[in-house]
C-alpha cells in the first residue's frame, strides 16, 4: 500500500494503482474530470500509464454550477 | 453588426447565463434553452461523488451550440486564478475564462490588483479573458491594454439584486472602451438588463435573477427579450431629454378655438 493525498485527504491505495484506476475507485471514471498530480495536469491519454507514487498530491476536479 | 464579437468568437445572443443557484439541473437547463444564451459560466471544484449528483459537463453538452466560460471563483489571488484557468481550459476545451477573484465573502467585491495580474498573464497565454471587475474606468482601460477580450463591471454586489447601482461609472467605461463592456452581477429584473443595453453595454451576464425566479425559464425568456429590446433601442437612437414639455399633438386649431 502507498499513501497519497486526494483532494486534501490522505488515502491508501494499492501499489501500481494508475490514475485511471483511482478515478474508477472514486466513481469518477465516467465523468469529465481534470486530474492534477503534484501540480501538473495529467491529460486523459496519460492516465492509464501513470502510476501513483507514495506522497503524491492528487486533485480531481470537475465543473459545477456557478455564476 | 448584430453579432456579439468577443476576441475571435461571435455570438448571436447577448445574454450570458450563470448556471449557479438553480433548484435543480433540469430547471437550469430549461432556463439556458429559454434564454437562447450561447455562453454560460461554470465553476471548478473538487470532485466529490457524495455531493455531485450529476455530471454538469454532460448535462450542458445536451444543448447544441453552447460555449462554456469557466470562472475562477474560489481563487483569492492571481496565482490561484491562473492555476484554475489552466485546469479549466483542459476540461472545457474553450479559451474563455471569467477571471473572478473576490477574497472577501462578506461583499464579494473583486480584487482589482489580483484580477489585473491574473488577466494580464492569461491574456498573454492566449486565453479569451473576461474579467469581473469593479466599475472603474481606469482599471477597465488597463485591462483592455493588457489584452482582455472584454471587461465585465459589476452593476452591484453579486446576488444582491440592487441593479445598476454603478450606472454612471459603467457609462464612463463604455465611452472609453474599445472592447465589449458586459454588465455582470447585481441585475434583478429584465428592465435593468434593458437599461444596461440602452446604455451601450454589448451584453449582460445574469444568474441569480433567473435562477431564483419562481419560473426560471419564464424569467430567462423575459431577460432575453429585454436584452434584445435594449440593443434595438440603442441602435434606433434614443431621443434626448428636454428640460421642458414638448407637445406631441398640435397646440392650435382645436375645434371651437379661434387660433
Amino acid at each position: 500500500m502507498i499513501t497519497i493525498t486526494l483532494n486534501g485527504e490522505e488515502r491508501n491505495v494499492q501499489d501500481g494503482t494508475s490514475i485511471d484506476d483511482l478515478l474508477g475507485i472514486i466513481g469518477a471514471e465516467k465523468q469529465r474530470v481534470a486530474v492534477v498530480v503534484n501540480e501538473n495536469i495529467v491529460y486523459p491519454e496519460k492516465r492509464s500509464g501513470l502510476m501513483l507514487q507514495e506522497n503524491d498530491q492528487v486533485e480531481v476536479l470537475a465543473f459545477v454550477e456557478g455564476g | 453588426m448584430n453579432e456579439l464579437q468577443i476576441g475571435t468568437h461571435t455570438f448571436s445572443s447577448r445574454l450570458i447565463l450563470g448556471t449557479g443557484k438553480f433548484g435543480n439541473v433540469e430547471s437550469m437547463l430549461d432556463a439556458v434553452r429559454a434564454s437562447e444564451a450561447e455562453l454560460v459560466t461554470v465553476a471548478l471544484r473538487r470532485f466529490n461523488r457524495e455531493q455531485v449528483e450529476h455530471d454538469l459537463f454532460a448535462a450542458l453538452s445536451t444543448i447544441e451550440g453552447l460555449t462554456l466560460m469557466p470562472n475562477t471563483s474560489g481563487a483569492s489571488n492571481a496565482q490561484e486564478a491562473v492555476r484554475a484557468a489552466h485546469i479549466s481550459r483542459e476540461l472545457s476545451g474553450s479559451p474563455f475564462i471569467k477571471v473572478e477573484i473576490h477574497p472577501n465573502p462578506q461583499h464579494l467585491m473583486p480584487d482589482p490588483i489580483e484580477t489585473f495580474e491574473a488577466s494580464r498573464i492569461l491574456a498573454s497565454e492566449g486565453f479569451t479573458v473576461m474579467p469581473y471587475i469593479p466599475a472603474d474606468p481606469v482599471l477597465a482601460k488597463r485591462l483592455e491594454d493588457a489584452g482582455c477580450a472584454s471587461v465585465m463591471p459589476l452593476g452591484s454586489a453579486i446576488g444582491s439584486g440592487q441593479g445598476l447601482a454603478t450606472a454612471e461609472m459603467i457609462k464612463l467605461i463604455i465611452r472609453e472602451s474599445s472592447i465589449p463592456v458586459i454588465v455582470d452581477a447585481g441585475l434583478r429584473s429584465p428592465s435593468e438588463a434593458c437599461a444596461a443595453m440602452e446604455m451601450g453595454c454589448e451584453a449582460v451576464l445574469v444568474n441569480s435573477a433567473i435562477a431564483v425566479a419562481e419560473n426560471p425559464a419564464g424569467m430567462a425568456t423575459a431577460f432575453k427579450e429585454a436584452v434584445e429590446a435594449g440593443r434595438k433601442a440603442r441602435h434606433a437612437g434614443i431621443m434626448p431629454k428636454s428640460g421642458s414639455a414638448v407637445a406631441s399633438s398640435p397646440l392650435t386649431s382645436f375645434l371651437g378655438k379661434t387660433s
